[in-house]
Protein backbone atom coordinates (compact mmCIF):
# COMPACT_ATOMS: atom_id res chain seq x y z
CA UNK A 1 0.00 0.00 0.00
CA UNK A 2 1.34 3.15 -1.02
CA UNK A 3 2.46 6.27 1.77
CA UNK A 4 -0.19 8.84 1.87
CA UNK A 5 1.73 11.96 1.09
CA UNK A 6 2.12 14.64 3.54
CA UNK A 7 0.29 17.77 3.24
CA UNK A 8 2.93 20.24 5.72
CA UNK A 9 6.26 20.25 5.49
CA UNK A 10 7.55 17.95 9.09
CA UNK A 11 8.83 20.78 11.74
CA UNK A 12 9.39 19.83 15.39
CA UNK A 13 7.59 21.60 18.13
CA UNK A 14 10.99 23.20 19.38
CA UNK A 15 11.34 24.90 15.94
CA UNK A 16 8.12 26.45 15.97
CA UNK A 17 9.00 28.11 19.57
CA UNK A 18 12.26 29.37 18.11
CA UNK A 19 10.66 30.49 15.36
CA UNK A 20 7.88 32.56 17.22
CA UNK A 21 10.47 34.01 19.66
CA UNK A 22 13.35 34.98 17.20
CA UNK A 23 10.63 36.62 15.51
CA UNK A 24 8.97 38.53 17.87
CA UNK A 25 12.24 39.36 19.88
CA UNK A 26 13.73 41.03 16.24
CA UNK A 27 11.30 43.15 16.13
CA UNK A 28 10.69 44.38 19.37
CA UNK A 29 14.08 44.74 19.80
CA UNK A 30 14.24 46.85 16.28
CA UNK A 31 10.32 49.12 17.58
CA UNK A 32 12.21 49.48 20.87
CA UNK A 33 13.03 52.56 19.46
CA UNK A 34 10.03 53.90 16.82
CA UNK A 35 9.80 57.41 14.77
CA UNK A 36 5.98 57.05 15.99
CA UNK A 37 4.31 54.95 18.58
CA UNK A 38 0.93 54.81 18.64
CA UNK A 39 -1.21 53.98 21.74
CA UNK A 40 -4.27 52.61 20.36
CA UNK A 41 -5.49 50.56 17.36
CA UNK A 42 -8.72 51.56 16.85
CA UNK A 43 -10.10 53.33 13.50
CA UNK A 44 -7.61 56.78 13.97
CA UNK A 45 -4.76 55.25 15.07
CA UNK A 46 -4.69 52.89 12.64
CA UNK A 47 -5.14 55.85 9.81
CA UNK A 48 -2.29 57.68 11.85
CA UNK A 49 -0.29 54.43 11.34
CA UNK A 50 -1.01 53.99 8.20
CA UNK A 51 -0.44 57.78 6.87
CA UNK A 52 2.96 58.11 8.41
CA UNK A 53 4.36 54.55 7.84
CA UNK A 54 3.80 55.06 4.00
CA UNK A 55 6.14 58.33 4.55
CA UNK A 56 8.59 55.58 5.64
CA UNK A 57 8.44 56.59 9.36
CA UNK A 58 8.95 53.73 12.06
CA UNK A 59 5.66 53.43 13.18
CA UNK A 60 4.48 50.65 15.95
CA UNK A 61 0.73 50.52 17.44
CA UNK A 62 0.69 49.43 20.90
CA UNK A 63 -3.17 47.51 21.19
CA UNK A 64 -4.18 46.63 24.39
CA UNK A 65 -6.38 44.09 23.16
CA UNK A 66 -5.51 40.80 21.26
CA UNK A 67 -7.57 42.16 18.29
CA UNK A 68 -6.65 45.12 16.55
CA UNK A 69 -9.20 47.77 15.02
CA UNK A 70 -11.22 49.18 18.20
CA UNK A 71 -15.14 49.33 17.79
CA UNK A 72 -14.10 50.01 14.08
CA UNK A 73 -15.88 46.52 13.35
CA UNK A 74 -19.45 46.92 14.85
CA UNK A 75 -21.52 50.08 14.51
CA UNK A 76 -24.22 51.03 17.41
CA UNK A 77 -26.36 48.92 19.23
CA UNK A 78 -23.76 45.82 18.13
CA UNK A 79 -25.18 45.82 14.78
CA UNK A 80 -21.55 45.37 12.06
CA UNK A 81 -22.55 48.24 9.54
CA UNK A 82 -20.59 51.01 10.13
CA UNK A 83 -21.67 54.68 9.09
CA UNK A 84 -19.59 57.86 8.09
CA UNK A 85 -20.38 60.99 7.03
CA UNK A 86 -19.25 62.95 4.04
CA UNK A 87 -16.13 63.54 3.08
CA UNK A 88 -15.10 60.26 5.38
CA UNK A 89 -16.46 58.01 2.17
CA UNK A 90 -13.36 59.38 0.41
CA UNK A 91 -11.14 57.29 2.60
CA UNK A 92 -13.06 54.45 2.19
CA UNK A 93 -12.96 55.16 -1.33
CA UNK A 94 -8.86 55.33 -1.08
CA UNK A 95 -8.92 51.98 1.19
CA UNK A 96 -10.64 49.72 -1.50
CA UNK A 97 -13.85 49.61 1.11
CA UNK A 98 -17.25 48.77 -0.45
CA UNK A 99 -19.88 51.11 0.96
CA UNK A 100 -23.38 52.15 0.04
CA UNK A 101 -25.04 55.86 0.29
CA UNK A 102 -27.80 55.11 3.37
CA UNK A 103 -29.01 58.95 2.75
CA UNK A 104 -27.57 62.52 2.01
CA UNK A 105 -24.36 62.76 3.26
CA UNK A 106 -24.13 59.46 4.74
CA UNK A 107 -22.65 56.43 3.57
CA UNK A 108 -22.91 52.57 5.78
CA UNK A 109 -20.10 49.98 5.09
CA UNK A 110 -19.44 46.58 6.55
CA UNK A 111 -17.98 46.75 10.02
CA UNK A 112 -15.70 43.87 9.51
CA UNK A 113 -14.87 44.52 5.41
CA UNK A 114 -13.74 48.16 6.66
CA UNK A 115 -11.90 47.13 9.48
CA UNK A 116 -9.93 44.56 8.36
CA UNK A 117 -9.31 46.40 5.00
CA UNK A 118 -7.98 49.44 7.46
CA UNK A 119 -5.80 46.77 9.31
CA UNK A 120 -4.47 45.65 5.91
CA UNK A 121 -4.30 49.36 4.83
CA UNK A 122 -1.82 50.14 8.01
CA UNK A 123 0.41 46.50 7.26
CA UNK A 124 0.56 46.73 3.75
CA UNK A 125 2.12 50.61 4.64
CA UNK A 126 4.79 48.79 7.31
CA UNK A 127 3.16 49.48 10.77
CA UNK A 128 4.10 46.98 13.10
CA UNK A 129 2.05 46.04 16.37
CA UNK A 130 2.52 45.27 19.76
CA UNK A 131 -0.76 44.15 20.84
CA UNK A 132 -2.22 42.00 24.05
CA UNK A 133 0.04 45.16 25.23
CA UNK A 134 -1.00 47.86 27.64
CA UNK A 135 -0.08 51.23 28.22
CA UNK A 136 1.39 52.24 31.74
CA UNK A 137 3.34 55.29 31.60
CA UNK A 138 4.48 58.45 29.77
CA UNK A 139 8.47 58.72 29.30
CA UNK A 140 9.31 62.45 30.00
CA UNK A 141 11.95 63.98 28.80
CA UNK A 142 13.83 67.61 29.40
CA UNK A 143 11.51 70.28 29.42
CA UNK A 144 8.23 67.46 29.96
CA UNK A 145 8.40 66.79 26.38
CA UNK A 146 7.09 62.99 25.55
CA UNK A 147 9.36 60.77 24.44
CA UNK A 148 7.61 57.30 24.68
CA UNK A 149 5.78 54.82 26.99
CA UNK A 150 5.95 52.60 29.00
CA UNK A 151 4.14 49.36 28.69
CA UNK A 152 3.22 46.09 30.11
CA UNK A 153 1.37 42.51 29.28
CA UNK A 154 -2.35 43.05 29.05
CA UNK A 155 -2.75 40.01 30.96
CA UNK A 156 -0.38 41.33 33.86
CA UNK A 157 -2.67 44.30 34.36
CA UNK A 158 -5.49 41.90 34.35
CA UNK A 159 -4.65 39.78 37.28
CA UNK A 160 -3.66 41.35 40.95
CA UNK A 161 -1.03 43.05 41.69
CA UNK A 162 0.23 39.94 44.32
CA UNK A 163 0.05 37.29 41.74
CA UNK A 164 1.72 39.02 39.04
CA UNK A 165 4.28 41.29 40.37
CA UNK A 166 5.60 42.31 36.51
CA UNK A 167 7.88 45.12 35.52
CA UNK A 168 7.10 47.36 32.60
CA UNK A 169 9.60 48.41 30.16
CA UNK A 170 9.89 51.52 28.06
CA UNK A 171 9.73 52.04 24.42
CA UNK A 172 11.29 55.32 23.21
CA UNK A 173 9.98 57.18 20.51
CA UNK A 174 10.11 60.59 18.69
CA UNK A 175 6.06 61.04 18.83
CA UNK A 176 3.26 59.52 21.05
CA UNK A 177 -0.17 59.57 19.36
CA UNK A 178 -3.09 59.00 22.04
CA UNK A 179 -5.53 57.26 20.26
CA UNK A 180 -7.07 55.31 22.99
CA UNK A 181 -10.89 57.01 22.31
CA UNK A 182 -12.60 58.23 25.41
CA UNK A 183 -10.30 57.11 27.55
CA UNK A 184 -7.02 59.13 26.63
CA UNK A 185 -5.02 57.25 28.36
CA UNK A 186 -1.99 58.77 27.64
CA UNK A 187 -3.51 62.33 28.31
CA UNK A 188 -4.77 61.36 31.73
CA UNK A 189 -1.82 60.25 32.68
CA UNK A 190 -0.20 63.23 31.93
CA UNK A 191 -3.03 64.53 34.06
CA UNK A 192 -2.24 62.59 36.78
CA UNK A 193 1.23 63.97 36.63
CA UNK A 194 -0.30 67.39 37.08
CA UNK A 195 1.26 68.57 33.87
CA UNK A 196 -2.14 69.35 32.26
CA UNK A 197 -6.12 69.25 32.69
CA UNK A 198 -7.86 67.49 30.40
CA UNK A 199 -12.40 69.04 29.91
CA UNK A 200 -13.80 65.94 30.23
CA UNK A 201 -16.65 65.29 27.43
CA UNK A 202 -19.83 66.79 26.95
CA UNK A 203 -23.19 65.70 25.62
CA UNK A 204 -23.69 63.57 22.84
CA UNK A 205 -23.88 65.61 19.73
CA UNK A 206 -22.83 63.43 16.78
CA UNK A 207 -23.50 66.75 13.89
CA UNK A 208 -21.21 69.13 15.60
CA UNK A 209 -18.45 66.79 17.35
CA UNK A 210 -17.10 65.61 14.11
CA UNK A 211 -16.16 68.70 12.99
CA UNK A 212 -14.35 69.66 16.13
CA UNK A 213 -12.69 66.28 16.93
CA UNK A 214 -10.87 67.01 13.53
CA UNK A 215 -10.34 70.62 14.31
CA UNK A 216 -8.86 70.05 17.40
CA UNK A 217 -6.48 67.06 16.50
CA UNK A 218 -2.81 67.98 16.96
CA UNK A 219 -0.03 68.30 19.38
CA UNK A 220 -1.41 68.37 23.30
CA UNK A 221 1.89 68.47 25.11
CA UNK A 222 5.24 68.74 23.86
CA UNK A 223 5.53 64.97 21.94
CA UNK A 224 2.35 63.84 22.07
CA UNK A 225 -0.29 63.97 19.14
CA UNK A 226 -3.85 63.30 20.36
CA UNK A 227 -6.65 61.70 17.68
CA UNK A 228 -10.13 60.64 17.33
CA UNK A 229 -12.38 59.99 20.30
CA UNK A 230 -9.43 61.13 22.68
CA UNK A 231 -9.58 64.64 21.07
CA UNK A 232 -13.17 64.69 22.55
CA UNK A 233 -11.94 63.79 26.40
CA UNK A 234 -9.18 66.11 25.69
CA UNK A 235 -10.53 69.37 25.00
CA UNK A 236 -14.10 68.91 26.46
CA UNK A 237 -16.13 68.60 22.87
CA UNK A 238 -19.32 67.16 22.81
CA UNK A 239 -19.65 63.13 22.73
CA UNK A 240 -19.76 61.31 19.72
CA UNK A 241 -21.88 58.59 18.37
CA UNK A 242 -21.68 55.57 16.48
CA UNK A 243 -20.28 57.04 13.33
CA UNK A 244 -16.82 56.99 11.92
CA UNK A 245 -15.79 59.33 9.60
CA UNK A 246 -13.94 61.89 12.14
CA UNK A 247 -12.26 59.05 13.46
CA UNK A 248 -10.54 58.10 10.27
CA UNK A 249 -10.28 62.21 9.44
CA UNK A 250 -8.46 62.74 12.35
CA UNK A 251 -6.42 60.11 12.12
CA UNK A 252 -5.56 61.15 8.55
CA UNK A 253 -4.73 65.27 10.16
CA UNK A 254 -2.95 63.49 12.65
CA UNK A 255 -0.35 61.86 10.52
CA UNK A 256 -0.21 64.81 8.68
CA UNK A 257 1.10 66.95 12.14
CA UNK A 258 3.11 64.06 12.94
CA UNK A 259 4.86 64.08 9.68
CA UNK A 260 5.27 68.16 9.68
CA UNK A 261 6.92 68.20 12.99
CA UNK A 262 8.66 65.13 12.52
CA UNK A 263 10.97 67.88 9.99
CA UNK A 264 11.60 69.51 12.68
CA UNK A 265 13.11 66.85 15.09
CA UNK B 1 -32.18 94.63 30.51
CA UNK B 2 -31.36 96.23 34.23
CA UNK B 3 -28.84 99.03 32.60
CA UNK B 4 -31.14 99.17 29.47
CA UNK B 5 -33.49 100.44 31.72
CA UNK B 6 -31.17 102.97 34.05
CA UNK B 7 -30.28 104.69 30.82
CA UNK B 8 -34.21 105.05 29.09
CA UNK B 9 -35.01 107.67 31.59
CA UNK B 10 -32.50 110.50 30.53
CA UNK B 11 -32.08 109.63 27.09
CA UNK B 12 -35.21 109.08 25.51
CA UNK B 13 -37.94 110.68 23.22
CA UNK B 14 -41.74 111.02 23.59
CA UNK B 15 -43.52 109.70 20.59
CA UNK B 16 -45.71 112.52 19.42
CA UNK B 17 -49.59 111.26 19.69
CA UNK B 18 -49.22 109.62 22.99
CA UNK B 19 -47.07 109.58 25.95
CA UNK B 20 -44.83 105.75 25.19
CA UNK B 21 -41.13 107.09 24.87
CA UNK B 22 -38.91 105.42 22.55
CA UNK B 23 -34.83 105.07 22.12
CA UNK B 24 -34.06 105.67 18.63
CA UNK B 25 -30.63 104.86 17.32
CA UNK B 26 -29.22 106.96 14.60
CA UNK B 27 -28.11 103.51 12.87
CA UNK B 28 -28.12 99.74 13.39
CA UNK B 29 -24.80 98.50 12.92
CA UNK B 30 -25.17 94.53 11.71
CA UNK B 31 -21.59 93.04 12.65
CA UNK B 32 -20.40 88.91 11.51
CA UNK B 33 -18.94 86.17 12.98
CA UNK B 34 -18.21 82.99 10.63
CA UNK B 35 -19.80 81.45 8.06
CA UNK B 36 -23.44 82.49 7.75
CA UNK B 37 -24.28 80.51 5.23
CA UNK B 38 -27.07 81.43 2.92
CA UNK B 39 -28.20 84.31 5.79
CA UNK B 40 -28.64 87.56 3.93
CA UNK B 41 -27.77 90.38 6.01
CA UNK B 42 -27.88 93.06 4.13
CA UNK B 43 -31.61 91.93 3.48
CA UNK B 44 -32.16 91.94 6.82
CA UNK B 45 -30.71 95.25 7.09
CA UNK B 46 -33.20 96.53 4.50
CA UNK B 47 -35.92 94.64 5.55
CA UNK B 48 -35.28 97.24 8.88
CA UNK B 49 -34.87 99.93 7.43
CA UNK B 50 -38.41 99.08 5.48
CA UNK B 51 -39.99 98.39 8.90
CA UNK B 52 -38.36 101.28 11.19
CA UNK B 53 -36.91 103.96 8.73
CA UNK B 54 -33.47 103.54 10.68
CA UNK B 55 -30.17 103.17 8.36
CA UNK B 56 -28.35 100.39 8.68
CA UNK B 57 -24.64 99.76 8.01
CA UNK B 58 -22.84 96.50 6.95
CA UNK B 59 -19.79 96.49 9.36
CA UNK B 60 -18.72 93.62 8.43
CA UNK B 61 -16.61 90.76 10.49
CA UNK B 62 -16.10 91.08 13.76
CA UNK B 63 -12.52 90.63 14.28
CA UNK B 64 -11.47 92.10 11.13
CA UNK B 65 -8.46 94.31 11.40
CA UNK B 66 -7.50 92.83 15.47
CA UNK B 67 -3.46 93.17 15.87
CA UNK B 68 -1.76 89.96 17.07
CA UNK B 69 -2.02 90.54 20.64
CA UNK B 70 -5.11 90.71 20.65
CA UNK B 71 -6.24 88.14 18.91
CA UNK B 72 -3.96 86.35 21.40
CA UNK B 73 -5.88 87.63 24.46
CA UNK B 74 -9.25 87.58 22.55
CA UNK B 75 -8.55 84.01 22.25
CA UNK B 76 -7.29 83.29 25.15
CA UNK B 77 -10.63 84.18 26.74
CA UNK B 78 -13.16 82.53 24.28
CA UNK B 79 -11.44 79.10 25.32
CA UNK B 80 -12.39 80.22 28.72
CA UNK B 81 -15.76 80.98 28.33
CA UNK B 82 -16.74 77.29 26.98
CA UNK B 83 -19.19 75.19 28.50
CA UNK B 84 -17.73 71.44 28.92
CA UNK B 85 -20.67 70.27 31.12
CA UNK B 86 -24.18 72.05 30.53
CA UNK B 87 -25.44 70.49 33.69
CA UNK B 88 -22.97 72.56 35.43
CA UNK B 89 -22.20 76.12 36.42
CA UNK B 90 -19.59 77.82 34.53
CA UNK B 91 -16.66 78.25 36.25
CA UNK B 92 -13.44 79.98 34.92
CA UNK B 93 -11.03 77.33 33.42
CA UNK B 94 -7.41 77.29 32.76
CA UNK B 95 -7.47 75.82 28.82
CA UNK B 96 -5.36 73.77 27.00
CA UNK B 97 -3.31 75.12 24.32
CA UNK B 98 -4.81 73.38 21.85
CA UNK B 99 -8.07 75.12 22.39
CA UNK B 100 -6.66 78.23 22.87
CA UNK B 101 -5.39 77.63 18.96
CA UNK B 102 -8.52 76.85 17.95
CA UNK B 103 -9.99 79.34 18.63
CA UNK B 104 -6.67 81.48 17.03
CA UNK B 105 -7.61 79.34 13.68
CA UNK B 106 -11.34 80.66 14.35
CA UNK B 107 -10.69 84.37 15.03
CA UNK B 108 -8.05 84.33 12.32
CA UNK B 109 -9.95 82.71 9.30
CA UNK B 110 -13.09 85.25 8.05
CA UNK B 111 -16.04 82.37 7.41
CA UNK B 112 -15.06 79.68 9.95
CA UNK B 113 -17.06 77.18 9.36
CA UNK B 114 -16.62 74.90 12.42
CA UNK B 115 -19.04 75.19 15.57
CA UNK B 116 -20.09 73.38 18.25
CA UNK B 117 -18.81 74.03 21.29
CA UNK B 118 -21.54 75.31 23.38
CA UNK B 119 -20.42 79.11 25.27
CA UNK B 120 -21.50 80.87 28.21
CA UNK B 121 -23.39 83.54 26.56
CA UNK B 122 -23.31 86.67 28.79
CA UNK B 123 -19.63 85.76 29.22
CA UNK B 124 -19.39 85.39 25.41
CA UNK B 125 -21.05 88.74 24.96
CA UNK B 126 -18.79 90.39 26.84
CA UNK B 127 -16.16 89.69 24.89
CA UNK B 128 -17.74 90.76 21.78
CA UNK B 129 -18.58 93.98 23.44
CA UNK B 130 -14.95 94.75 23.30
CA UNK B 131 -14.22 94.27 19.84
CA UNK B 132 -17.31 96.50 18.68
CA UNK B 133 -15.62 99.84 16.93
CA UNK B 134 -14.09 102.30 19.09
CA UNK B 135 -17.46 104.37 20.81
CA UNK B 136 -20.03 103.00 18.93
CA UNK B 137 -21.68 100.84 22.03
CA UNK B 138 -24.39 102.82 23.17
CA UNK B 139 -27.66 103.79 23.07
CA UNK B 140 -27.05 106.11 19.45
CA UNK B 141 -26.44 102.43 17.95
CA UNK B 142 -28.09 99.30 17.88
CA UNK B 143 -25.52 96.52 17.81
CA UNK B 144 -26.09 93.19 16.59
CA UNK B 145 -23.84 90.56 15.92
CA UNK B 146 -24.86 87.45 14.05
CA UNK B 147 -22.84 84.66 14.49
CA UNK B 148 -22.70 80.66 13.39
CA UNK B 149 -21.15 79.62 17.37
CA UNK B 150 -23.47 78.63 19.65
CA UNK B 151 -24.12 80.09 23.39
CA UNK B 152 -26.11 79.21 25.77
CA UNK B 153 -27.57 80.63 29.40
CA UNK B 154 -27.59 79.39 32.57
CA UNK B 155 -31.22 78.51 33.82
CA UNK B 156 -31.93 78.82 37.40
CA UNK B 157 -35.10 76.87 37.53
CA UNK B 158 -33.59 73.05 35.74
CA UNK B 159 -30.37 74.26 36.50
CA UNK B 160 -28.55 73.93 33.52
CA UNK B 161 -27.50 75.50 30.58
CA UNK B 162 -29.83 76.37 27.68
CA UNK B 163 -28.57 76.80 24.05
CA UNK B 164 -30.07 80.32 22.73
CA UNK B 165 -30.94 81.95 19.58
CA UNK B 166 -30.78 85.22 20.63
CA UNK B 167 -28.46 87.18 23.42
CA UNK B 168 -30.15 90.54 23.44
CA UNK B 169 -28.13 93.65 25.23
CA UNK B 170 -24.76 95.65 24.22
CA UNK B 171 -24.40 94.09 21.74
CA UNK B 172 -27.07 92.13 20.76
CA UNK B 173 -26.14 88.18 19.92
CA UNK B 174 -28.06 86.22 17.42
CA UNK B 175 -26.72 82.89 17.03
CA UNK B 176 -27.98 80.99 13.30
CA UNK B 177 -26.85 77.77 15.18
CA UNK B 178 -28.65 78.51 17.59
CA UNK B 179 -31.81 78.63 15.50
CA UNK B 180 -31.32 75.47 14.58
CA UNK B 181 -30.50 73.82 18.14
CA UNK B 182 -31.94 75.71 20.62
CA UNK B 183 -35.90 75.77 20.15
CA UNK B 184 -37.19 72.41 20.40
CA UNK B 185 -37.72 70.34 17.23
CA UNK B 186 -40.89 67.62 17.89
CA UNK B 187 -40.99 65.57 20.32
CA UNK B 188 -41.52 62.63 18.30
CA UNK B 189 -37.97 63.46 16.85
CA UNK B 190 -36.69 63.17 19.38
CA UNK B 191 -37.87 60.16 20.77
CA UNK B 192 -36.42 58.30 17.46
CA UNK B 193 -33.64 59.73 18.13
CA UNK B 194 -33.36 58.26 21.09
CA UNK B 195 -33.97 54.76 19.40
CA UNK B 196 -30.99 54.76 16.92
CA UNK B 197 -32.69 56.33 14.09
CA UNK B 198 -29.63 57.99 11.84
CA UNK B 199 -30.06 61.93 11.79
CA UNK B 200 -29.50 62.65 8.12
CA UNK B 201 -32.93 60.30 8.05
CA UNK B 202 -34.87 62.24 11.05
CA UNK B 203 -34.15 65.35 9.18
CA UNK B 204 -36.08 63.73 6.04
CA UNK B 205 -38.85 62.30 7.48
CA UNK B 206 -39.90 65.75 9.61
CA UNK B 207 -38.48 68.21 6.28
CA UNK B 208 -40.11 71.36 7.05
CA UNK B 209 -40.62 70.94 10.56
CA UNK B 210 -37.85 72.77 11.68
CA UNK B 211 -35.01 75.20 9.89
CA UNK B 212 -31.72 73.09 9.56
CA UNK B 213 -28.44 74.32 8.58
CA UNK B 214 -28.37 75.93 5.67
CA UNK B 215 -32.25 76.50 5.05
CA UNK B 216 -32.96 78.62 2.58
CA UNK B 217 -35.97 80.25 5.31
CA UNK B 218 -33.57 81.36 7.69
CA UNK B 219 -32.82 85.35 6.45
CA UNK B 220 -36.80 85.38 6.92
CA UNK B 221 -37.18 83.74 10.05
CA UNK B 222 -34.33 85.90 11.63
CA UNK B 223 -36.22 89.26 10.70
CA UNK B 224 -38.29 88.66 13.90
CA UNK B 225 -35.31 88.21 16.22
CA UNK B 226 -33.63 91.30 14.60
CA UNK B 227 -36.57 93.00 15.31
CA UNK B 228 -36.82 91.65 19.07
CA UNK B 229 -33.40 93.43 19.65
CA UNK B 230 -34.32 96.59 17.83
CA UNK B 231 -38.10 96.75 20.16
CA UNK B 232 -35.44 95.67 23.24
CA UNK B 233 -33.51 99.26 22.22
CA UNK B 234 -36.57 101.04 21.64
CA UNK B 235 -38.90 99.98 24.15
CA UNK B 236 -37.21 97.84 26.81
CA UNK B 237 -39.36 95.22 25.96
CA UNK B 238 -38.15 92.77 23.21
CA UNK B 239 -41.02 90.09 22.69
CA UNK B 240 -45.16 89.49 22.82
CA UNK B 241 -46.86 87.32 23.69
CA UNK B 242 -48.94 87.02 20.16
CA UNK B 243 -48.15 83.44 18.69
CA UNK B 244 -48.59 85.21 15.12
CA UNK B 245 -46.74 88.51 16.02
CA UNK B 246 -42.56 87.96 14.66
CA UNK B 247 -41.69 89.76 18.57
CA UNK B 248 -43.21 85.94 19.93
CA UNK B 249 -40.64 84.83 21.93
CA UNK B 250 -40.34 81.08 20.62
CA UNK B 251 -39.20 78.32 22.43
CA UNK B 252 -40.02 75.05 19.74
CA UNK B 253 -39.56 75.54 16.42
CA UNK B 254 -43.03 74.91 15.55
CA UNK B 255 -43.35 78.31 17.19
CA UNK B 256 -40.40 79.98 15.14
CA UNK B 257 -42.05 79.00 12.04
CA UNK B 258 -45.54 80.19 12.76
CA UNK B 259 -44.33 83.19 14.41
CA UNK B 260 -41.76 83.75 11.84
CA UNK B 261 -43.17 82.22 8.49
CA UNK B 262 -46.92 81.72 9.14
CA UNK B 263 -48.38 84.37 11.46
CA UNK B 264 -51.75 85.73 10.61
CA UNK B 265 -49.59 89.23 10.04
CA UNK B 266 -46.02 89.93 10.71
CA UNK B 267 -46.21 91.77 14.03
CA UNK B 268 -49.53 92.55 16.35
CA UNK B 269 -51.59 95.44 15.65
CA UNK B 270 -49.97 96.97 19.09
CA UNK B 271 -46.66 96.87 17.63
CA UNK B 272 -47.39 97.39 14.11
CA UNK B 273 -48.67 100.54 15.21
CA UNK B 274 -45.36 101.48 17.38
CA UNK B 275 -43.66 101.07 13.75
CA UNK B 276 -46.21 102.64 11.88
CA UNK B 277 -45.81 105.65 14.44
CA UNK B 278 -41.80 105.25 13.70
CA UNK B 279 -42.27 105.47 10.02
CA UNK B 280 -44.79 108.25 10.13
CA UNK B 281 -43.00 110.53 12.54
CA UNK B 282 -39.49 109.26 11.01
CA UNK B 283 -37.25 113.30 10.86
CA UNK B 284 -40.08 114.55 13.20
CA UNK B 285 -38.52 114.46 16.37
CA UNK B 286 -34.41 114.21 17.89
CA UNK B 287 -32.77 110.51 16.84
CA UNK B 288 -30.11 109.65 19.67
CA UNK B 289 -26.91 111.48 18.70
Amino acid sequence: MAQKKQIFTPVSEKEVTRAIVDGFARQFIEYVESDCLIVGGGPSGLMVGRDVARKGIKTLIVERNNYIGGGFWIGGYLMNKVTVREPGQEILEELGIPFEKATKGLYVADGPHACSKLIAAACDAGVKFANMTIFDDVVLREGGRVCGAVVNWTPVHALPREITCVDPIALETKFVVDSTGHDACVVKKLEERGILKTAGFGAMWVEQSEDLVVEHTGEAHPGLIVTGMAVATTYGLPRMGPTFGAMLLSGRKGAQVVLEKMKKV
Amino acid sequence: MFIVLTKLASLTRPLLKDKSVLVIPTSVDLYQEGDLGSLNLKGLGQYLGEKTSIPFSLCGDIFEGLIEEKIDRVADQFSRTKVIDPRRRWIPREPLQGEIDYERRRIKNPGWRVFGNLYEGVFYQRIISDLVLGNRLDLRHCTLLFTNQLFGTWDRVDQRYHARVSLYGFPHLISISGLVEAPAKPKEFYLKKQRGIPLERLKEEYQGRFLDYGDQRMTEALKGYVMQALFLHLTGSPFCEDRDCRLFNSHWQEEVIRSQLNGKYEFCPKHEAILERLRSNSGRYDRQG
